[in-house]
């Protein structure tokens, strides 16, 4: 499965402390500034429901593999968005659809409360959703 | 009641000690994430004292059997013991009798125990229901269900951009079609406490009937009912330092024994038969099925708790706190106080400029500060502010000036982090 990504966040998380670990989180939206998600694809539409932040994902599929983009208007959820966009764009259908909560926690990991897991959890959902519904398509 | 007066009264003289009081509070000195706790969120729910813990676990080791079903000893201790409860919320609300008071799982309960019983029978198409702006939900959707129900119409009174009721959109909405007013004691996002004796009058002038919310408001204001001339008050056990799973409704009797019962099952009844059923007295016709017995007792136990204090010194050590903590506020550039109205009480609803509520929620929390994020429950308010959401840090019996000076310091550090 073509995780490198994640895995290289899962081991940069507990390479850290607490503090850390949310500046770290911190970072990873900032690292996007000078390509910041498109104003024009924050719609009703690409919004996730069910977060108190709000979330946009925006999902594309090029040669059998899906590809997601995020954002949200929270800084600390902006940098969980990256983290699960980054880690879960060029799988497979078949490789997202075997994603799981296991996964989700491992990048939970520590600096985060349950709540946050939840919505990670939700975040996962809504990817799957998307590439089953762009697979269907 | 002229026992608790004169404890009142006697407590008045002394300083408020808010070092004792939160040593009544054991959750308060177990930290979190190693630092001391700064529990900021009591409008969401109150942290118990051990005079509560205490009692509940008291009715569970001693006393604790069904309610008004048994002959037996425990039976009879734990009836007294309810009823005692029900007195006790009797007299909080200086209601006339304790068949005025009946026992919910909640506020939310208790709204909607009314709008079903009440309101079904009482309203047509053409009806109207006026709520204001700064409604919780729990106080609009049981209305808007009503309204589905019965073809009733829902208006809404206007707020003034700081938070204070625009008392000539109240009034001018007012009509013979309002058959119902029903609007919070105080509000839960902006602290707003609303000026409930005009709007009260108000609404009687015109025939309509009218619903308090005092979920909030029964916390850091001395209530008395026959006072208010109101027909319903509504309060809820676990904001007010006791267990959740219990609340109460203050009804009228007149109104309530016209009123069909709620919901059917045991304890509600008189006669069961086949042919049909005959509902019991007030104020048991309304609770259908065991109630929380226990959470009751712990109810009443709060209560005691509270009023031992002394609920206008309470409220005068809250104001001092707000008062604080506005003032420290106010010096955070980019920090912006949501709710300034004039006499509004123990709640700072926050927008920042620089982070989002829910940045500001989780860098707190790192802190040990505890506060709420989001929408507190209340779209159509959030939607008239323009807001998506706002950090709420709301001020209990229990909070210190150390609380809001540690409140200060960690937005100070979300702004030195994400401004």
């Amino acid at each position: 499965m073509a995780l490198d990504k994640y895995q290289e966040f899962v081991e940069a998380l507990e390479a850290l402390d607490d503090e850390m670990r949310f500046e770290y989180i911190l970072d990873l939206a900032r690292e996007h500034k000078d390509d910041p998600f498109p104003e024009e694809a924050m719609t009703q539409e690409n919004l996730m429901h069910g977060c108190q932040s709000r979330v946009w994902i925006l999902h594309d599929a090029d040669g059998g593999r899906h590809y997601f983009r995020g954002h949200s208007d929270g800084a600390i959820v902006n940098g969980l968005v990256h983290m699960m966009t980054e880690s879960f764009s060029g799988l497979t259908s078949e490789e997202i659809a075997a994603l799981d909560l296991d996964h989700v926690r491992r990048l939970n990991l520590g600096a985060l409360t349950t709540q946050r897991q939840v919505g990670m959890m939700a975040m996962l959902k809504h990817i799957q959703k998307l590439s089953r519904q762009a697979e269907a398509a | 009641m002229s026992t608790a007066q004169t404890i009142d009264k006697a407590a008045v003289e002394q300083p408020y000690d808010v070092e004792a009081v939160r040593a009544d509070f054991p959750i308060l000195h177990h930290p979190v994430y190693g630092k001391p706790l700064v529990f900021l969120d009591s409008a969401a729910s109150a942290q118990k004292p051990r005079q509560v813990i205490e009692a509940v676990s008291r009715m569970y080791e001693t006393e604790y059997a069904n309610v008004h079903r048994g002959l037996y000893y425990l039976s009879d201790r734990a009836t007294t013991a309810f009823e005692a409860a029900r007195e006790t919320v009797r007299r909080l609300l200086n209601a006339a009798s304790e068949r005025e008071i009946v026992f919910t799982r909640n506020g939310t309960e208790a709204i909607n125990l009314v709008a079903q019983t009440w309101g079904r029978e009482s309203l047509k198409p053409g009806d109207e229901i006026l709520v204001t702006e700064l409604e919780h939900h729990a106080n609009i959707v049981p209305w808007q269900m009503l309204c589905r129900q019965t073809g009733a119409t829902l208006k809404v009174a206007r707020i003034e951009d700081d938070g204070r009721l625009d008392l000539e959109s109240f009034q001018s909405q007012l009509s013979e079609r309002t058959k119902l007013a029903a609007f919070a004691h105080m509000s839960n996002v902006l602290g707003t406490v609303l000026p409930i004796e005009e709007m009260i009058a108000m609404a009687r002038a015109v025939g309509a009937t009218t619903l308090i919310d005092g979920c909030q408001g029964v916390i850091h204001n001395r209530v008395d009912v026959r006072a208010l001339g109101c027909d319903f008050y509504v309060i809820t056990g676990h904001k007010l330092y006791g267990p959740s799973g219990i609340g109460a409704l203050y009804g009228r009797e007149a109104l309530l024994e016209a009123m069909p019962p709620y919901q059917g099952g045991g304890e509600m009844i008189e006669t069961v038969s086949f042919e049909g059923s005959t509902w019991a007295e007030l104020p048991h016709k309304f609770e259908a099925g065991t109630p929380a017995i226990a959470q009751a007792v712990g109810l009443a136990a709060a209560i005691d708790y509270l009023e031992r204090l002394g609920i206008e010194r309470v409220a005068a050590h809250e104001a001092e706190l707000l008062n604080h903590a506005t003032q420290r506020l106010s010096a955070i550039e980019g920090l912006q106080i949501v709710g300034t109205a004039p006499g509004k009480a123990s709640v700072l609803s926050l927008h920042a400029d620089f982070a989002h509520a829910n940045d500001i929620g989780l860098i707190l929390d790192r802190e040990g500060v505890a506060v709420r994020t989001g929408n507190h429950c209340a779209q159509p308010l959030m939607a008239r502010l323009g807001l998506t959401a706002t950090a709420r840090a709301s001020l209990a019996c229990y909070n210190s000036h150390d609380d809001v000076e540690a409140l200060a310091a960690a937005l100070e550090k979300v702004k030195a982090k994400l401004g």
